[in-house]
């Protein structure tokens, strides 16, 4: 549920007020960090909250998500419009629907750490308060749970002076769609408030946008005030992999939380309490922690008093420690992170922009301050976007797009940072956002994403998280150099085969024509010519078998017989499958198929054939071809034999995480994944690796 | 060079040109077609000639990269399409050809400035002139007033006897493309010298003022960059009539130039200088010292203009001491100037003073 920490900060707060706040009053005073501080905020925030939820219900039930939003304006003079999403999620209990639409939620699992949407903003009771003090009416609500014979429907509104829940209308009634079959399960919620639609870069169709591109197993249909429908099919048929809370570290905890912990604790020595509640404490670390923060490991938690929490709060910093040392502890796991993943953010970004290239990057999770996180970013390339404005950005933080504060937030710095012109975009004095036909996408899968404000649009500043992102910008940076280098070397190669296929056999005809001669043999001219040996790549999606057919050629235009070793880059860590390689050959590395090319004697040309299947269309548009050989390949690139190590060893690398993971899952907490160092990540990558 | 006039003749050379490619075909070489460097590098003066003309440097225009193969093809078809010309009796524009390429598939030409180029080539390579080739320029000939009297052959085959003060307008007579002499010849003229204007507003001022009459000269209309009908015309009257050549034109760094295509040569057409250029032609104005003397209005010479006077300086045709004294005094002072900019003292100033006092220098007044 949405807004878990967010208001818990928010209970703290009024607690401690000891006064009784009215809603209204509490709304006018937070609205520029709940989200409703704009007549155009508002609805953007309100299709938030609601699509959150949707998509969180469905991934928790394990159900693919249907999502529709509708919007209408009602009054155009007093700026009231009507908001309706309804999904195929499992459904809300008629019990339940009162605590989740009308009630602030407290932190019910406060101590869970984990990656999830609802970090931001207030969730679902926000828009039924903000409904309510708008137009002054409750929000229908319509649920159904499977196996149950009919829907509950109801209108939950607010009494503002009790801040509680206001139920009425509650009936059962039965929930047919448009086309008269019945729903099975699903929640739609409508709700009237006063809010503007705009369109543009900060509007209800980019938010809807940009979280079916992170989302790409959700089908989201959108119909806007003026009844146009627009659709973002689903991509995939994979739903994000369910992700496992997981304690505190203690590098990342800070005082009240830690003093609340205690507080709570029915744990009658700090060693076990400091063991049990927090993730990456050994045993021995446990003792260790209490000999520096100079307290008994017997002490109870619950009776520590302020400076002992705050003593134990310097040991965990390292301010206290022991024999000058601070205390050691292992990482956090890192398996709570559930990012997009390469090939689906592939998938998420060739759906909403149409484009000839693509490169995205999933970076090994790291650790900063206790927090496990992972960047993931996109760059999509091609004539179909504005050659002569900023490059779109599309920052996201747990899949939730960010839409305001761009120029303030950490991933968009990230990217300024780099030199984007020696990659083939432009940009001002190497500074800032740059310039070009492309979009670059960023997502921050974290269990603790640190926000500028209360805004919650911007991410603040972190080493860590800002080289991490950096890294994998310069990535994508060396991949399009390579993508623009490759495409203008295969202009020059067109250029010289309509040269020796057109233009030659037409001098050789007219000259004759015009001497009355006979038409002179052209073999000897065109090897004079090409004096090189060429490499034609071409990857199509072949619609019938639903594979992507790949043919490579190599001519040998040079006066002397060649040998080479063919290699090519294939998906094999997405599950392809090479079918149809007649040619055979081997395997070199995870991703990296060779054939051997025996004598090609002056004038002849080999062919290599073979389709992908496991794929679907746009998963795999462009091939890379390596050679190994003397003579230069024009369309090739030489194969770099240390590159061919370095994913060798990766890949050993990857199967021991894989094998040692799942022992951890066997044994306690106590989980520790190597090759994960913090602040530090090791990968390495076809385009060349790290800087 | 001089018209071949002969069918036969450019038929043989332009084969020529067709079997270097087919020869080199033949041997398994890529097909080449040679020509002279056409640059201000590769122009030297030739003392028998007394005009400039290409050197020894040769290109090589093979077919190794696109751009020049598909030139070799356009070639062949050019030469196809004058060897068709030629046969039929018929001749065409410069752009005629461009649009009839429309139809010459991959050969086509990409502008109309490709196809005035290659039509160059061919002569260069030839020794042949485009009236050989029955290729007409598109561009317009010069006005000329004063006692001069020409036959010209009308379209309708009948010589027709016009003499260029009496039997014209205050527009004057108009140059055809063709001056050769099957198409005017010269008759008959009182005057003492020609002079060469460069702009239409300076000409009219000199024929309302009656100028040619009271100096007793002819007057040409260059319209900037004369056209070769232009200045093969001048050519034509300094040699069989011994007339002198005065060129008038504007203060800049452009028409130092026009002077020197007048004069010298110019560099796209220096396979035909000796038949184009009057090395005897004078520059008359407005030079460099005529700025600080007469006080003339003046303009700040812009980037290009600098540039263009660096150029002139390492130019072998403004090598002698004369011409690089004015550049250098131009590059110092910074300005340059119009004719027209002589009005500052009057309608009447340029005929009254300027000129009859520039001419006296030369002994011409």
């Amino acid at each position: 549920m949405g807004g878990v920490i967010l208001m818990a900060g928010i209970a703290n707060k009024m607690a401690s007020n000891q006064k009784q706040i009215a809603i209204s009053e509490f709304f006018e005073k937070n609205k520029h960090f709940l989200g409703f501080d704009s007549l155009p905020r508002s609805i953007i925030t309100a299709v938030k909250e609601a699509v959150d939820n949707s998509l969180d219900a469905c991934e928790e039930a394990r159900i693919l998500p249907d999502i529709i939003v509708k919007i209408s304006k009602v009054d155009t003079k007093k700026d009231i419009i009507e908001l309706q999403t309804e999904d195929n999620g499992p459904g809300i209990p008629q019990k339940s629907i009162e605590k989740v639409f009308g009630q602030l939620l407290f932190g019910s699992r406060f101590h869970a750490i984990r990656q999830s949407r609802g970090q931001q903003g207030i969730g679902i009771t926000g828009v039924v308060m903000y409904s309510q003090l708008t137009t002054g009416k409750p929000t229908h609500v319509l649920s159904k749970i499977a196996g149950e014979p009919a829907a509950v429907s109801v209108n939950i509104g607010l009494d503002t002076r009790k801040n509680k829940a206001v139920k009425s209308d509650q009936t059962r009634v039965i929930w047919e769609r448009e086309d008269l079959t019945l729903k099975e399960h699903g929640v739609r919620v409508t709700t009237r408030m006063k809010a503007k639609y705009q369109r543009g870069r900060q509007s209800v169709y980019q938010y809807l946008r940009m979280t079916s591109i992170v989302n790409p197993h959700a089908d989201i249909t959108f119909v806007d005030p003026d009844g146009e429908k627009h659709h973002w099919p689903r991509v995939t048929e994979r739903l994000p992999s369910k992700v496992d809370a997981i304690k505190p570290h203690p590098h990342g905890i800070e005082l009240g939380q830690l003093q609340r912990m205690c507080r709570e604790s029915s744990d009658s020595r700090l060693s076990v309490f400091l063991r049990q509640n927090f993730s990456g404490v050994s045993m021995r670390a446990a003792k260790e922690l209490c000999e520096a923060a100079e307290l008994a490991v017997s002490t109870k938690p619950k009776s520590m008093k302020p400076d002992d929490v705050r003593a134990l709060l310097e040991a965990f910093q390292g301010e206290r420690t022991v024999g000058g040392k601070p205390i050691k502890l292992l990482s956090p796991p890192t398996n709570c992170l559930s990012p997009i993943e390469e090939m689906l953010i592939k998938k998420g970004l060739s759906k909403t922009i149409d484009s000839k290239f693509i490169a995205t990057m999933t970076r090994a999770p790291s650790v900063s301050h206790g927090n496990p996180f992972q960047v993931e970013v996109g760059l999509i390339f091609g004539e179909g976007m504005a050659a002569d404005k900023h490059v779109e950005v599309l920052r996201f933080a747990n899949r939730v797009p960010l839409m305001y504060q761009q120029g303030g937030c950490l991933l968009t710095k990230a990217i300024e940072s780099v030199d984007w012109r020696q990659y083939g975009l432009e940009q001002a004095g190497g500074r800032g956002v740059p310039k070009g036909p492309a979009a670059i996408l960023v997502h921050l899968a974290s269990t603790n994403v640190q926000f500028t404000s209360e805004a919650k649009e911007a991410l603040s500043d972190n080493e860590f998280v800002f080289e991490e992102t950096r890294k994998a910008m310069l990535e994508m940076g060396r991949g399009l150099r390579k993508h623009l280098e490759k495409k203008k070397k295969m202009a020059k190669t067109r250029e010289k085969f309509e040269l020796i296929n057109d233009i030659l056999p037409a001098i050789a005809e007219k000259s004759a024509a015009i001497l009355e001669r006979p038409v002179p043999d052209l073999a000897g001219s065109i090897t004079k010519i090409m004096s090189a040996v060429i490499c034609n790549e071409s990857t199509i999606w072949n619609k019938e078998t639903k594979q992507s057919d790949v043919s490579i050629t190599l001519f040998n235009y040079t006066s002397r017989a060649r040998s080479y070793s063919l290699l090519v880059n294939w998906p094999e860590k997405s599950g392809a499958e090479m079918v149809a390689n007649e040619r055979g050959g081997r395997k070199e590395a995870m991703g990296i198929w060779g054939w051997k090319i025996e004598t090609l004697e002056p004038g002849e040309k080999a062919v290599v054939e073979y389709s992908l299947s496991g794929l679907e269309k746009g998963d795999w548009t462009e091939t890379e071809v390596f050679f190994r050989g003397s003579q230069d390949v024009i369309g090739a690139t030489k194969l770099d034999e240390k590159m061919l190590v370095e994913i060798r060893r990766q890949e050993e690398i990857l199967t021991q995480v894989e094998s040692s993971t799942e022992e951890v899952d066997d044994a306690s907490e106590e989980s520790y994944t190597p090759g994960v160092v913090e602040g530090d990540s090791n990968q390495t990558t076809l385009f060349g690796g790290d800087v | 060079m001089a018209r071949v006039n002969d069918p036969e003749l450019t038929k043989a050379r332009l084969h020529m040109v067709v079997e270097e490619m087919y020869d080199r075909i033949v041997k398994g070489e890529p097909p080449t077609m040679t020509l002279p460097v056409r640059t201000k590098n590769n122009i030297g003066f030739d003392r028998k000639l007394g005009v400039y003309k290409y050197g020894k440097k040769r290109s090589t225009r093979d077919a190794t990269s696109l751009g020049s193969a598909k030139n070799l093809l356009r070639a062949l078809h050019v030469v196809e399409f004058i060897e068709e010309m030629i046969e039929a009796g018929k001749s065409s524009t410069l752009r005629e050809m461009y649009y009839i390429s429309e139809a010459w598939g991959l050969g086509k030409f990409g502008s109309q400035n490709e196809s005035n180029n290659l039509a160059e080539d061919l002569e260069v390579v030839t020794s042949c002139l485009r009236e050989d080739f029955k290729l007409r320029p598109e561009e317009d000939g010069a006005r000329m007033i004063g006692n001069v009297t020409i036959n010209e052959l009308n379209r309708r085959g009948q010589w027709m006897t016009i003499n260029a003060r009496d039997d014209v307008g205050d527009s004057g007579y108009g140059l055809p493309y063709n001056v050769e002499i099957e198409k005017i010849q010269l008759k008959e003229h009182d005057v003492k010298f020609l002079m060469a204007i460069e702009t239409g507003g300076m000409f009219d001022r000199l024929v309302e003022n009656g100028f040619d009459e009271e100096f007793n000269c002819g007057l040409i209309h260059l319209k900037g960059q004369p056209a070769r009908s232009t200045r093969r015309i001048m050519k034509r009257m300094n040699e069989e009539w011994d007339l002198p050549v005065i060129v008038f034109l504007d203060g800049d760094p452009w028409s130092f130039r026009i002077f020197a295509s007048i004069a010298y040569g110019a560099i796209k057409t220096a396979h035909i200088s000796e038949y184009l250029a009057t090395p005897s032609a004078t520059y008359l104005g407005i030079t460099a010292d005529d700025i600080l003397a007469y006080d003339l209005p003046s303009d700040d010479l812009s980037k290009k203009d600098i540039e263009a006077l660096n150029a002139e300086l390492s130019d072998p045709r403004f090598a002698d001491s004369w011409w690089q004294d004015q550049i250098n005094m131009m590059l110092e002072i910074g300005k340059k100037a119009e004719q027209q900019s002589l009005a500052k003292y009057g309608l009447d100033f340029v005929t009254d003073t300027y000129l009859p006092e520039k001419l006296e220098e030369l002994g011409l007044a």
